[in-house]
């Protein structure tokens, strides 16, 4: 087989060239795949008698549900927000302000969450306006008044 | 991962990086509703009194089509059609139930290790490749919350206000506990074996999410450590790289990412068994609604349930003589001997025919041809008894942590 002259040699590296830049196409026009996490090497893996564990590396989704507009909600939003969704508030039955009041207590107290002496009030009025307002009509009330014993969870 | 999911992989992704530039600003600026970005449509848990909608999401690593109760820390319920198409629930709708915000989301199989650690002859660390050398046990187990079906309490309760999805049943591959345990060599005069996890308070002096089981029962050759969920890992949101598996308890003592085993010689007195999950000492769980100052105990074994499946509440149907009806059911703490099916809301009852037989711990399935009353409005229960002749009350218990709901269920339908 014949060697390449220096002139096919040109033309493929002109060649190589015009295909290269096509694909990378003009500045800013490149958008790169939807890649969540970076590539890199397969994830490391042990195998044992047939059965095999990888590495697993995930997202997982940002809530950015705020508490809904009302009397106090910055105040709600500025303390409920890191430890948990809006939604676990937003989802619970009617609970009455005693009610409001000992969960609030239990997660400031039991779950350390670090809430202002003075932002209780605010909280458990928003929580208990909320309750009622969501629910509407009287029908769901919780007649329980006393403050779950259990230490609740589950 | 299909398309869609990968969409939602690289949404999150944005939005996580415009959540992290946005830090120090402490963010109060009113977002718009962001959630629903990740969530499409409605489902109704028809939770009594209200409040019973909940969106459907697929946004979760791992997870298909679910019932977002919360993102963060996730609380994802599985629908109940998952349950009427296999006794074994799909990995990706397993539910899936967090209580600390701190949970790892990479783990590398190489660098980790258990502990098992305290009142044994030896401390050890084991890494993974140790663990899958030992001797191997397969076996089917319900895996249910302790609060499955809060939100049908009445008068309501709170907490995670879970339809009846927080359950799922898998083939879990794993070794037994007790060889572990003999691997660091358990001392005389333990009492109790504590498990601790990666996942972790968001806030320091919070407590750690950590369990206890007695020493005998940890011992027993039933309570095992998973790796394989229905023959491939677990899903990092159900316990990657291992849980523990306790047959016949509820899901609070099923750690997931267990990293410690702690050997006790004394009851384990901290707030998780001490204070949380605490059920009434009464028959059944249950007290009159309001009651409080009544002795306590940790919840423990869990009891027969059963639903149908095969029609969901509300369901509209063409009225025939008769129509075939099925479900499923679990015996708690043993098998399931026998479902019998009502479609007159009580008054009548007809035996089902049960299906395979997957192990005592096992969702079991049940079908059977019923005669309809109507047309109209129809009540349909199921009943189940286990093998050690206890069966589903009809009457509703009642407490104050919404735990252990066990009565026959009702599903209403319509026929014309």
């Amino acid at each position: 087989m014949k060697a390449p002259t220096p002139g096919m040699l040109a033309i493929g590296l002109l060649g190589v060239t015009v295909f290269t830049l096509m694909m990378v196409g003009p500045p800013g026009s490149y958008t790169p795949p939807p890649e969540p996490h970076s590539t890199g090497p397969a994830p490391s893996s042990i195998s044992v008698n047939g059965f095999t564990l990888a590495s697993d590396t995930v997202d997982l989704p940002i809530d950015e549900q705020q508490y809904p507009d009302g009397p106090h909600a910055d105040v709600i939003n500025a303390n409920c927000t890191s430890c948990h969704s809006a939604s676990m508030a937003m989802t619970q039955p009617v609970l009455s302000a005693d009610q409001w009041k000992a969960t609030v207590t239990k997660m400031k107290d039991v779950y350390k969450a670090p809430v202002a002496e003075k932002d209780i009030p605010a909280i458990i009025d928003y929580l208990t306006a909320m309750s009622v307002a969501q629910d509407g009509a009287p029908t769901g009330k919780v007649q329980n008044p006393a403050p779950d014993a259990s230490g609740g969870t589950g | 991962m299909d398309r869609l999911d990968a969409e939602l992989a690289a949404e999150t992704s944005r939005r996580r990086f415009l959540q992290n530039a946005a830090l120090g600003g402490a963010a109060i600026a009113a977002a718009p509703a962001l959630a629903q970005g990740i969530t499409q449509g409605l489902t109704d848990l028809h939770l009594p009194g209200g409040n019973a909608q909940r969106p459907m999401t697929s946004a979760f690593p791992g997870k298909g089509s679910m019932i977002l109760q919360r993102v963060h820390p996730p609380l994802l319920e599985t629908p109940m059609d998952v349950f009427d198409r296999d006794m074994f629930t799909p990995n990706d709708q397993f539910f899936v139930r967090w209580h600390w915000a701190d949970i790892p989301t990479s783990i590398d199989v190489d660098a980790f290790r258990l502990t098992v650690r305290g009142h044994v002859n030896k401390p050890i660390a084991i890494s993974l490749e140790q663990l899958m050398r030992l001797p191997r046990v397969e076996m089917a187990a319900v895996n249910q919350c302790s609060g499955n079906s809060r939100g049908l309490f009445q008068p309501r309760v709170s907490g995670a206000q879970w339809g009846n999805g927080a359950m799922g049943n898998a083939k879990w591959l794993g070794v037994r506990l007790r060889d572990v345990l003999d691997l660091a060599g358990v001392k005389a005069g333990a009492v109790q074996v504590r498990f601790g996890a990666l996942d972790q308070p968001v806030v320091a002096g919070a407590p750690d999410f950590e369990k206890a089981l007695d020493i005998d029962h940890a011992r027993d050759g039933e309570v095992m450590i998973a790796f394989g969920m229905n023959g491939t890992q677990l899903p990092l949101l159900n316990g990657f790289p291992i849980r523990l598996i306790v047959p016949g308890w509820y899901s609070t003592y099923w750690v997931k990412m267990l990293n410690d085993i702690e050997v006790l010689p004394g009851p384990d007195d901290e707030y998780w068994m001490a204070k949380a999950y605490k059920i009434p000492a009464t028959p059944g769980a249950n007290v009159k609604p309001g009651a409080k100052d009544f002795p306590t105990v940790p919840i423990n074994r869990m009891i027969p349930r059963s639903w149908v499946t095969s029609l969901g509440e509300g369901q509209r149907i063409a009225h025939e003589a008769s129509i075939p009806l099925g479900g499923i059911a679990m015996g708690g703490d043993c098998g399931v001997a026998r479902v019998d099916v009502s479609t007159d809301g009580g008054h009548h009852w007809f035996a089902t025919k049960l299906g395979p037989d997957h192990g005592k711990f096992s969702f079991r399935r049940w079908d059977a041809q019923v005669p309809l009353p109507g047309p109209g409005q129809t009540a349909l229960m199921s009943r189940c008894w286990n093998t050690a002749g206890v069966a589903q009350p009809m009457a509703p218990i009642w407490n104050p942590g919404g735990f252990m709901r066990g009565n026959i269920e009702t599903t209403t339908i319509v026929t014309a």
